[in-house]
């Protein structure tokens, strides 16, 4: 898919950090766009739609065990000095009072259980593109 | 498998469709466009995709045969392909995924007509702009440190569920998660903020999305006129260097407009 901007060389992750996957695609098309049916009720088909919705799920207890043992690894590797650097980038002000009452973490079910799908698809077909018929300009 | 029918009506295809086939619809468009002939749609295999014109405005659809359940990744990719190299040439008002109507001639006189001016107005709104969405989180190690280095209750269960065997310390490592769960949500709310307010000299509009994961640090789509385009990709190089290891930052797009059209 589209990647306007490549990620920086030493900035970011490693491993893959864009690109647009099927749960980013998943995120974009089946809960945004204009919905006909708000415009149309007589001649709409039903069709039956394979994909399950599985994101927006509660941070979970499973979530909190998770940052649990993600500290008890922490605590392993993080013996040796080299956090000055990242305290320095903390944010200014960070709104400690103002946290929900719901927490709205959310798990990316979704891009887990379609790893597969999405490593089997190759995205790359050449993709033709709209042209308008009259160019006024140039 | 009724998809070999097709073929041997090939006379009749001006008139009616096949009983069983109806008519994805993508997106509206303006009037002047033209697709080309290999254009992928949704289905498999995947139906030819077609303009319907009706006055200034028109419906980007292909045939979909109704038997055949829709949702495969080749449909999901398909369907936002399309639509994402139309955005990329005019202006393209997207369908949410699953868009289907009985016939050509019924989206003309139920979605086309009845909608003409409104769309039309709409696609002038969005000419020249489309959408990237920006997805930030945080890099696991690093936040987990600022949580514990930020927080001294954290770093007290921290201790505590050290101490002690694991299984008599269950409820203070959910209370842990809990607590790093909130204070993310707080960075993320913050960072978000900001990463709104640093955009908004580049960008036409700004939608904030739902997180989709418990370390997002930023999940926002973004309205970016054509000309500002380099701004704003030169501003996200910027936020990425500046971040650092502390977040990975993604960009998507360009890409029609899915968050900026309402119903």
């Amino acid at each position: 898919m589209t990647v306007a901007v490549p990620p920086a060389g030493g900035g970011g992750l490693p491993g893959r950090s864009s690109g647009s996957g099927l749960a980013d695609v998943i995120d974009t098309i089946l809960d945004k766009g204009l919905v006909i049916d708000a415009y149309v009720r007589v001649s709409l088909v039903g069709i039956e739609i394979l994909t399950i919705d599985v994101r927006v799920v509660i941070a979970s207890v499973d979530t909190y065990l998770r940052f649990a043992e993600a500290v008890n690894r922490l605590d392993l590797a993080s013996q040796q000095p080299g956090l000055p650097g990242l305290l320095s980038s903390a944010p200014q002000s960070i709104a400690r009072g103002k946290t929900k009452g719901v927490v709205q973490g959310v798990l990316e079910a979704a891009g887990e259980k379609l790893q597969d799908l999405r490593e089997g698809y190759a995205a790359e077909e050449p993709a033709p593109r709209a042209r308008r018929r009259r160019r006024e300009e140039d | 498998m009724t998809g070999s029918t097709r073929q041997s009506r090939a006379g009749d295809r001006a008139e009616a469709p096949p009983r069983n086939t109806a008519c994805y619809v993508y997106g509206i468009l303006p009037e002047d466009v033209e697709i080309s002939e290999d254009a992928i749609g949704v289905g498999d295999p995947p139906g030819r995709v077609k303009i319907i014109r009706h006055g200034e405005i028109a419906a980007l659809v292909s045939d979909i045969d109704v038997d055949r359940p829709l949702g495969r990744a080749s449909d999901l990719v398909a369907h936002e392909q399309l639509l994402d190299e139309a955005a990329a040439e005019v202006p393209v008002l997207p369908m949410r995924f699953g868009a289907v109507m009985t016939t050509p001639e019924a989206v003309v006189e139920e979605l086309l007509a009845p909608h003409h001016d409104s769309f039309a107005a709409a696609l002038k709104q969005i000419e020249g702009r489309t959408q990237f969405v920006l997805k930030a989180r945080y890099a696991e190690q690093p936040v987990l440190v600022e949580v514990l280095t930020e927080n001294a209750e954290a770093r007290q269960l921290r201790d505590r569920i050290r101490q002690l065997p694991e299984d008599v310390t269950r409820n203070e490592r959910i209370r842990l998660g809990e607590l790093i769960t909130q204070i993310i949500a707080a960075k993320r709310e913050a960072d978000t903020r900001a990463v709104v307010g640093r955009f908004e000299p580049f960008t036409a509009g700004a939608v904030v999305r739902d997180p989709s994961h418990e370390r997002d640090a930023a999940h926002v789509a973004f309205l970016v006129e054509n000309d500002r385009q380099a701004d704003f990709e030169r501003a996200v190089g910027e936020l990425r260097s500046e971040w650092g290891n502390r977040v990975e930052v993604q960009m998507l797009g360009p890409m029609a407009p899915y968050d900026f059209v309402t119903t």
